[in-house]
């Protein structure tokens, strides 16, 4: 069996009086792909989130590579830096051009000297195709090659695993494409990812297992064809029927 | 009667002055945003209690007239402190410590319009939460800020006037009161008031374009 990379053990998430994640426990091994697939509001967000320590869960334990990162003595910095994040809303460093947006963390956190970082946020960006954009600033961009450069710095910091948090749903319906292609040269290549997606195509495609979430639980887990053709839970089944409703 | 050779002098003795001026302005500036920039931290990350002092420090320095402010330097504190005996100093403390109460409330504002996002999307790299303020919300930071700082820095300009009733020497305004009396004249305040406007005017004006023009260009 292939390494577990990243863990979620028995993991709550408690706002007020929300219960945004109710017992999880999930692992993505190594060059494994696990989509998590629910409704807006069922806690994939906040799941991701946790396991980055972008949140700290109420509740429960996340490990990487067997390290724990809820202890109190966890590096969580250091931890971040091996677990690539792509955000929903993009969130590119305005200030900064392509190759900034990249290089920050290459020079910074990483500590590489100036010419290995751009050589290496080249790379990156040569494996997403915006190598011809690396001098223009986030707002002068599409939407999908702004979210493209969000992969390729977290690509570049050649982290352990990558969490997408619906990475094409605030793009326009025209440039989601681009970022599914994208995706899917990271699949064929054996990156470990876990996915937050509504993208049925993609998720059908390039998953090994879809993790269903609703109400802040895991209701049902299984390979995407299973899924897909066969639901176990209703509400997986009335979910997906919505979905391809609206298409 | 003011002959045409009067005025030229005017201006040229007046000018003299400028260096002066515009020095006190600058590092009044500079002790505001040194002083503004910890203060802003430390009301939004202190937690509570900072929260409070600081509020409580801006809110009195913002509320009591310069002048009051430059007289407790000089002449209060200036009895214990020899340093404070030289005007220059006074001036310039009293006007740099009031500046960081303004320049905290802006930068306060453009801290809010980065948006905490930012910081997240740093902190997902690895970054502390120093580095990521230090490299992604610090220079959006100055961008968002650049116009209020302009009026800040104008601020600083004219009130560094106030200079002249501890006595220092040399400034604009000093300039101007000495030929004031030695001419028995008021004309030589309208020089002085060209002098300021040329003082103020361009750099306030050129932070607030850049700024715009950046901000547009980024997106921000």
């Amino acid at each position: 069996m292939a390494d577990v990379v990243m863990e979620a053990r028995n993991v709550w998430m408690e706002y007020k009086d929300v219960k945004a994640l109710r017992d999880v426990s999930l692992k993505v091994s190594e060059g494994e792909i696990k989509v998590l697939f629910g409704p807006s509001g069922s806690g994939k967000s906040t799941l991701l989130r946790c396991l980055a320590m972008l949140t700290k869960p109420t509740k429960g334990k996340v490990f990487l590579r067997g390290e724990e990162l809820t202890s109190p003595n966890a590096d969580i910095d250091k931890a971040r830096a091996k677990i690539g994040f792509v955000f929903q809303n993009i969130l590119l460093f305005h200030h900064l051009r392509a190759l900034g947006n990249v290089t920050l963390g290459l020079r910074h956190v990483l500590g590489l000297p100036k010419e290995e970082a751009k050589e290496r946020a080249m790379k990156a960006l040569r494996e997403v195709r915006m190598e011809r954009w690396v001098d223009h600033y986030p707002a002068e961009l599409s939407g999908g090659q702004q979210q493209r450069v969000g992969i390729a710095r977290a690509l570049a910091m050649e982290p352990d695993i990558i969490l997408f948090d619906e990475p094409t749903s605030s793009l326009d319906p025209e440039l989601k494409g681009e970022v599914i292609d994208t995706m899917k040269e990271l699949a064929e290549k054996g990156r470990t990812m876990l996915i937050a997606t509504h993208e049925m195509h993609f998720a059908r495609e390039a998953a090994d297992e879809m993790i269903f979430l609703d109400e802040g639980r895991i209701i049902e887990q299984g390979t995407p064809e299973h899924f897909f053709t066969n639901p176990s839970t209703d509400r997986a089944a009335r979910f997906l029927a919505r979905l391809i409703r609206e298409g | 009667m003011t002959t045409p050779e009067q005025v030229i002098f005017f201006f040229s003795y007046l000018s003299r002055g400028v260096l002066t001026t515009f020095e006190i302005s600058i590092l009044a500036f500079l002790l505001g945003t040194a002083t503004g920039i910890p203060m802003m931290l430390l009301r939004t990350f202190g937690g509570r209690l900072w929260e409070a002092v600081v509020e409580g420090y801006e809110k009195l320095l913002r509320g009591v007239p310069i002048i009051i402010i430059m007289m407790l330097f000089y002449f209060g504190m200036g009895v214990r402190i020899p340093l404070l005996k030289d005007p220059f100093v006074s001036a310039t403390l009293a006007l740099g410590i009031r500046s960081g109460a303004y320049q905290s409330q802006i930068f306060r504002g453009a801290m809010r319009g980065v948006g905490e996002d930012q910081m997240m999307a740093a902190r997902s790299l690895g970054m502390s939460e120093l580095r990521a303020f230090r490299h992604v919300v610090l220079p959006q930071m100055f961008i968002i800020a650049s116009a209020g700082l302009g009026s800040e820095y104008a601020l600083l300009v004219k009130d560094s006037a106030y200079a002249f009733m501890l006595g220092l020497p040399g400034d604009i305004m000093m300039r101007a009161r000495i030929l004031r009396a030695a001419y028995r004249t008021f004309l030589p305040y309208i020089p002085a008031a060209l002098l300021y406007i040329a003082l103020t005017f361009p750099i306030a004006t050129y932070l607030d374009r850049w700024g715009s023009r950046k901000k547009k260009e980024l997106g921000i």
